[in-house]
């Protein structure tokens, strides 16, 4: 037997696909893949949530409430119903048990949870000028529950983390790899729901007031320190600008007056 | 909300440092490989056991060589891609490739310093270190190592 050593051009082991092609194949094929599962996920959510009775919402809520520790605020709950007195008598609010707390906290924010409880943090009141703010946040918390929120973002973010975890297993790289790319999809429907709300809160400050003043104050304030329009890419909540041009075109378009706001009622932060 | 954001913008980081990195270690890497391939290309290696007439053999010593090469970040995306989708990982070809070649190369090397001619009865072995090199947070690599029978002839 003889030796002919020869050097090989090429190589047989290796393929010639360019990786960032492959690379663009393949994350083209997972945005559309989750792209519909959030599709599909969702027409169904939609479907169920019309159909989930209020009683539902109100034992998952009991569990979310745990987590914030705070005590039932009667002024705000005074407020809140004077707004609900001014819906419609057939409004699936009124099957709600509102609560409304307050926490004590320099965090500016109102998170509504599910079952009909309202939070409110004290650096909130603190930067609000105005009755017409309090009811213009007040009114927004609203419109999540009118349109049943909770249970559509619960749904939609579940249902996908389920199917990951039973195809990929807890904790593998392709589930995070997944939620990452979900969560684009996630921010933006968040953002439909918000601005969603924000029309159904400028209607009811409306019905309340009888004019729009004070609707837009707030996210003035907020706008003064908003940052970069970048972050909000990816936000839970559009930018601050967006949301008050969108509030103007609303009173624009219905024709809403904008009077003067009534002054503030400092009864509700417990000395 | 900014925390979700500073994780994308870590990730996207790691990805094109992971692919630009990674692409100019590797064609460094080949090369170095083709031009040693090529000055050690008259050391004869198999993996036949070889027999040898009486006097041929002065003596014969195990040789081996190992090289370890680390998997960047951008190669771990496409193969968790492909764990999704399934086919051929083709980002991990070029990684094993580049081991297995390196491995033989020292051991030709190592053979060569010694003064032999060639290497008989030539195994390969590789191994990822790190129990599971797609595990989440762990970049892995692959270790290959050549071993075999050096012989230095009696001329």
């Amino acid at each position: 037997m003889k030796f002919t050593p020869k050097q090989l051009d090429g190589n047989v082991n290796v393929s010639s696909t360019h990786p960032l092609i492959e690379l663009l194949w393949l994350l083209g094929g997972l945005a559309l893949l989750v792209g519909l599962f959030f599709f599909i996920f969702g027409a169904t959510t939609d479907w169920a949530v019309a159909r989930t009775p209020i009683k539902v919402e109100t034992w998952i809520g009991e569990l979310a409430l745990d987590e914030f520790p705070s005590k039932e605020n009667p002024p705000l709950e005074k407020r809140l119903q004077a707004l609900l007195d001014k819906l419609p008598a057939d409004s699936v609010l009124h099957q709600y048990k509102f609560r409304v707390f307050l926490v004590d906290s320099d965090e500016v924010n109102a998170i509504a949870l599910p079952g009909g409880n309202i939070v409110v943090y004290s650096g909130l009141l603190k930067i609000l000028t105005s009755e017409n703010e309090l009811a213009m946040v007040l009114a927004h918390e609203l419109g999540h529950f009118a349109h049943r929120d909770h249970l559509r973002s619960l749904g939609r973010g579940l249902g996908l983390a389920v199917v990951t975890t039973l195809l990929f297993g807890e904790g593998s790289s392709a589930s995070s790899l997944v939620s990452k790319t979900l969560l684009t999809f996630q921010a933006q429907y968040s953002q439909t729901q918000e601005a969603a709300a924000d029309r159904f809160g400028l209607d009811l400050l409306v019905k309340r007031y009888g004019h729009a003043g004070g609707a837009t104050d707030l996210f003035a304030s907020l706008a003064k320190n908003p940052g970069e329009k970048f972050p909000y890419l990816l936000a839970s909540h559009p930018h601050p600008e967006e949301r008050i041009s969108a509030l103007i075109q609303q009173i624009k378009d219905k024709n809403y007056l904008v009077k003067n706001t009534l002054p503030w009622k400092h009864n509700i932060i417990p000395r | 909300m900014f925390l979700q954001n500073f994780n994308l913008i870590i990730f996207i980081v790691l990805i094109i440092l992971g692919y630009s990195a990674g692409s100019l270690a590797e064609k460094r890497h080949y090369r170095s490989i083709i031009k040693r391939e090529r000055q050690l290309l008259k050391m004869a290696v198999v993996t036949a056991e070889g027999s040898f007439p009486p006097g041929h053999v002065k003596s014969s010593t195990l040789v081996s060589g190992s090289a370890v090469i680390s998997i960047d970040y951008f190669k771990r995306l496409l193969a968790i891609l492909r764990n999704i989708f399934g086919g051929r990982v083709k980002s991990y070809e070029s990684l094993i490739d580049r081991a297995r070649r390196e491995a033989i190369l020292r051991m030709k090397e190592s053979a060569r310093k010694q003064g032999a001619d060639m290497v008989i009865n030539m195994r390969l072995e590789t191994s990822t270190i790190g129990r599971n090199a797609n595990r989440r947070n762990s970049v892995g690599s692959v270790e290959a190592i050549a071993y075999g029978t050096a012989i230095i002839r009696n001329n």
